[in-house]
């Protein structure tokens, strides 16, 4: 561990994983390290949630998940890049740094959670938490190689967690290690009184469930790339081989998931930032003998960045009154839909697969070119179950020519993380996880 | 006219709607508060269970429809003393709608609905340049009732309030002071266009706004010109009201469920909860059942909620309302006061009545036997005492007797013979008293 540790400052000079990395050098009792997306709060660093909005601000308080690692042994080591309060799919929408893919340099480890993935897959034997709205933690863990597990939404406590679509945000975990996620999640789950949505939840036991068998909606593989789709095709195979039953199903109403998705964080993302006005934390700069709202509008405009700001005014725009209807009462009814199918998938099937990313981690140049349409549509196959609240891991399940990473993604039903976590460690098993090569 | 008000009240709760700061008055700026309720990034809010118990007594008081399953809204605007840049209020599932409020126990005054929210904090001005923001208040529960435009004149919205800040009282124990001070939003429109009138404390004052926007709403009208639709506020000492800003539309507030609390099924919670009669509903009630006039049944029920019961059961113990009515208002409610304050058992009081029906004592023993046992002196001194009123006042009448005329023609005239007892004895019998003496002598007279 202590090795780790005093190599933390040049793998960031490589990678960019973290907005910051703890002062100290103390292992003291420690058990384990850990590393945390820096939308978790956290007392003895920074919290800045990708943003310069917040620069400088120093919580006064751990998140629920934060507090758990620490009191369970671990040594919080870095607080993890991400796109700016949690908008982005590349991790390029922070202001401390993008991380970098291990995999390949000039490629991006995707996002919101970039920075956590980047050091799940970088460093041995580490576990990163990670916050996931619509496929922040599937997408970079399937663009970095690694295992990202999203538990049921109400599973892991969210308070401290800097919320972006907060009926849609869950804390999860991001490793190279599927062991370590089923260590850590009885340890970041449970009840917790400071956070009303975490108190419903029925305990979580990892009994070793298995999935029998699992649904393939057929509609998810229209459009995704020959490479990804073969490695998949090859991953049925030893699904089947496993003596997984594999069928092909259809669930027609995925395809709203995205735009339900984007609906509904960009309406409860625009009121939480409605809270940054400068003023009493963070980035205190500016006059504050300026007439109140000439002030906001100043800090405002200077701080956040522009992915945030266009998400702000999609946002305002559709909670206007006459439009509400149109966009976000009708997205919360769309959601209901889209749970309504997985369950009625369920009754037949114990999970469902797909690919996670349409395609393997593009290049910065390519991501620069891309209109917002398309970087929005690479999240399509990541993010039903985000919209849906259920559980969900991304596993690696295969290269492609050029040695990127790709992955698959499991969905179960609500409260059911057991058989994801027991499919990772057979799955972990039965397929060669490739480690990056991470040199100095 | 249409006239319409919207109340906010704070809710009597120990702390604040969301976390678990105290909302009492606190010594310094900016001490009353946490993490939650100054907003901080990654704080969630919890339900104070105690201002959703308030909510719906207060909703099943002003006898609202109450969902059994509610939820919370979010209304964003940008204001310094709104931690949040977002306010939790109720938006489409409040705590009540659609109730009806009888003023006077007669005229409904319909209430659109009730719902729960948090106060801001304050901003305070300082000198020209600045303001200073205290957050102390933010998050503290409130509660806003919404009437339909359902009031004729400013003077009836003013009874209004003063009949629902007593129930209120009443059903929610809220303290009569202090912090805790009702604030009013009044709407007004002579023609076409409404005007807000923002944050009006106090009774007169709303009466005032009103009257004063009536009537230059009204001047308006007649020059021909036309009212805008506006805010305004009220300026206390000038007795004006003061444009704030236009209204070319509706404020667009972006109202979306409040995430983090999700819903609420109160429905077991509504059933359980059952709320005192009001002060006002209480009188309408003794008056349809007792056959006695409302304005007697309000007085009795405004000295004391105490005294209301214990005529109720005079009442039945006598089976006549109407003599229940004399011994209450006379003697009972005379030595009222002490009485309750003592905290002695009304049931003596309805025992010595019970008696006098029955026949076993007659109506000037049981006054004797009632001032004694509700003062708790002898019997005795209580027959000298009154021998001795008999006497002064059958003296007074003898010598004064075009007194018994005016009597006679007009009941105020007995304030004579009180003046003359009182001057004469130095106040050693109450009012009440001297007018049942004179009322016997002149009965005995007649
Ligand atoms: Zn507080």
């Amino acid at each position: 561990m202590k090795d780790i540790l005093a190599s933390l400052p040049g793998l960031n000079d490589k990678y960019s994983m973290f907005s910051c990395i703890a002062e100290d050098a103390d292992l003291g009792d420690s058990k384990f390290l850990f590393s945390a997306e820096d939308g978790l709060t956290s007392k003895d660093m920074m919290t800045r949630c990708g943003s310069k909005m917040l620069d400088g601000h120093r919580p006064v308080f751990d998140a629920a998940a934060i507090e758990k690692m620490r009191a369970a042994g671990g040594k919080l080591i870095g607080k993890c890049n991400m796109d700016e309060f949690g908008f982005g799919s590349f991790g390029t929408n922070s202001a401390y740094g993008i991380p970098k893919n291990p995999f390949d340099l000039e490629r991006s480890c995707g996002g919101s959670a970039g920075g956590s993935a980047c050091a799940a897959a970088a460093i041995d034997g580490h576990v990163s938490l990670g916050a996931s709205t619509g496929g922040s933690i599937c997408c970079p863990a399937s663009f970095c190689g690694v295992y990202g597990l999203v538990p049921t939404y109400g599973r892991v406590s969210r308070y401290g967690l800097v919320d972006c679509g907060n009926s849609l945000d869950k804390v999860g975990l991001i490793s190279s290690d599927p062991e370590l996620l089923a260590r850590f999640l009885p340890v970041i789950s449970g009840k917790d009184p400071r956070e009303p949505t975490s108190c419903a939840q029925p305990e979580l036991e990892l009994k070793g469930e298995r999935i029998g068998s699992v649904g393939v909606p057929e509609e998810q593989l229209e459009g995704v790339s020959k490479d990804v789709l073969s490695c998949f095709e090859s991953s049925l195979d030893v699904l089947r081989g496993m003596g997984v039953e594999v069928k092909m199903i259809k669930m027609p109403s995925l395809k709203y998931a995205l735009s339900t998705c984007f609906i509904i964080s960009a309406a409860e993302s625009s009121t939480n930032l409605a809270s940054f006005v400068g003023m009493r934390y963070g980035q205190q700069e500016g006059d504050l003998s300026m007439r109140f709202d000439d002030y906001f509008t100043y800090f405002r405009t200077k701080y956040i960045g522009e992915e945030a700001r266009q998400r702000i005014l999609y946002g305002t725009y559709i909670r206007m009154a006459g439009l509400r209807e149109r966009y976000y009462v009708k997205a919360l009814r769309v959601r209901l839909h889209i749970i309504e199918s997985y369950k009625k998938a369920f009754a037949e099937h114990d999970a469902i697969l797909t690919p996670t990313m349409p395609f393997v981690s593009p290049k910065f140049e390519e991501i620069a070119k891309m209109t917002s349409d398309e970087s929005y549509g690479i999240d399509r196959l990541a993010c039903p179950p985000d919209v849906a609240g259920m559980p969900h891991i991304s596993v690696p399940c295969g290269y492609d020519g050029s040695g990127m990473p790709i992955g698959m993604q499991l969905v179960t039903d609500h409260w059911k993380e057991d058989p994801l976590i027991t499919f990772a460690k057979d799955w972990g098993k039965a397929f060669d996880v490739r480690r990056p090569e991470v040199s100095l | 006219m249409m006239i319409g008000l919207e109340i906010h009240v704070q809710l009597p709760t120990a702390s604040k709607m969301f976390c678990s700061c105290p909302t009492t008055d606190a010594e310094a700026p900016n001490t009353h508060v946490c993490p939650i309720c100054l907003g901080m990034p990654g704080t969630k809010p919890v339900l104070n269970k105690k201002a959703v118990e308030c909510g719906i007594k207060l909703a099943k008081m002003l006898n609202c429809e109450i969902p059994d399953i509610m939820w919370f809204a979010r209304k964003t605007y940008f204001y310094p003393d709104m931690s949040k840049g977002v306010q939790v209020t109720q938006y489409e599932k409040t705590v009540g709608s659609k109730g009806v409020y009888l003023l006077h126990g007669k005229k409904p005054i319909g209430i659109t609905k009730i719902q729960l929210e948090e106060d801001p904090g304050k901003t305070k001005r300082v000198g020209d340049q600045s303001s200073l923001v205290d957050y102390n208040r933010a998050g503290t529960p409130l509660t806003e009732i919404v009437t339909d435009p359902d009031f004729s004149s400013p003077a009836e919205a003013r009874e209004f309030l003063k009949q629902l800040i007593t129930d209120i009282r009443h059903t929610i124990d809220l303290p009569g002071d202090g912090e805790r001070s009702i604030r009013c939003d009044c709407n007004i429109s002579i023609g076409k266009e409404r005007v807000e009138v923002k944050n009006v404390t106090g009774l007169r004052n709303v009466e005032r706004a009103l009257t004063f926007e009536a009537i230059r709403q009204t001047k308006i009208l007649k020059a021909g010109g036309k009212v805008d639709r506006e805010t305004r506020r009220f300026d206390e000492e000038r007795g004006v009201t003061i444009s704030v800003r236009k209204k070319e539309y509706e404020s667009d507030y972006g109202y979306i469920n409040e995430p983090d609390l999700g819903v609420f099924h109160i429905g077991e919670m509504v059933r359980s909860i059952s709320i005192k009669e009001s002060p006002v509903n209480m009188a309408i009630r003794i008056s349809r059942e007792y056959g006695i006039d409302e304005k007697t049944a309000g007085q009795i029920v405004s000295t004391s909620v105490n005294l209301a019961k214990t005529f109720e059961a005079i009442a039945e113990a006598t089976g006549s309302p109407q003599k229940a009515v004399s011994w209450t208002t006379g003697a009972i409610s005379a030595n009222w006061k002490a009485f309750e304050a003592a905290g002695k058992d009304p049931a003596g009081i309805v025992r010595i009545t019970k008696r006098f029906a029955d026949g076993d004592i007659t109506d000037i023993e049981a006054d004797i036997e009632l001032k004694a046992y509700m003062t708790g002196s002898d019997i005795g001194t209580i027959k000298e005492q009154s021998a001795g009123l008999d006497q002064i006042v059958g003296d007074y009448l003898d010598s004064h007797p075009e007194i018994i005329d005016e009597i006679k023609k007009n009941e105020k005239a007995i304030n004579r013979v009180i003046g003359h007892v009182m001057k004469e004895t130095g106040g050693r019998y109450s009012s009440s008293d001297i007018v049942s003496a004179t009322k016997g002598a002149l009965a005995s007279r007649l």
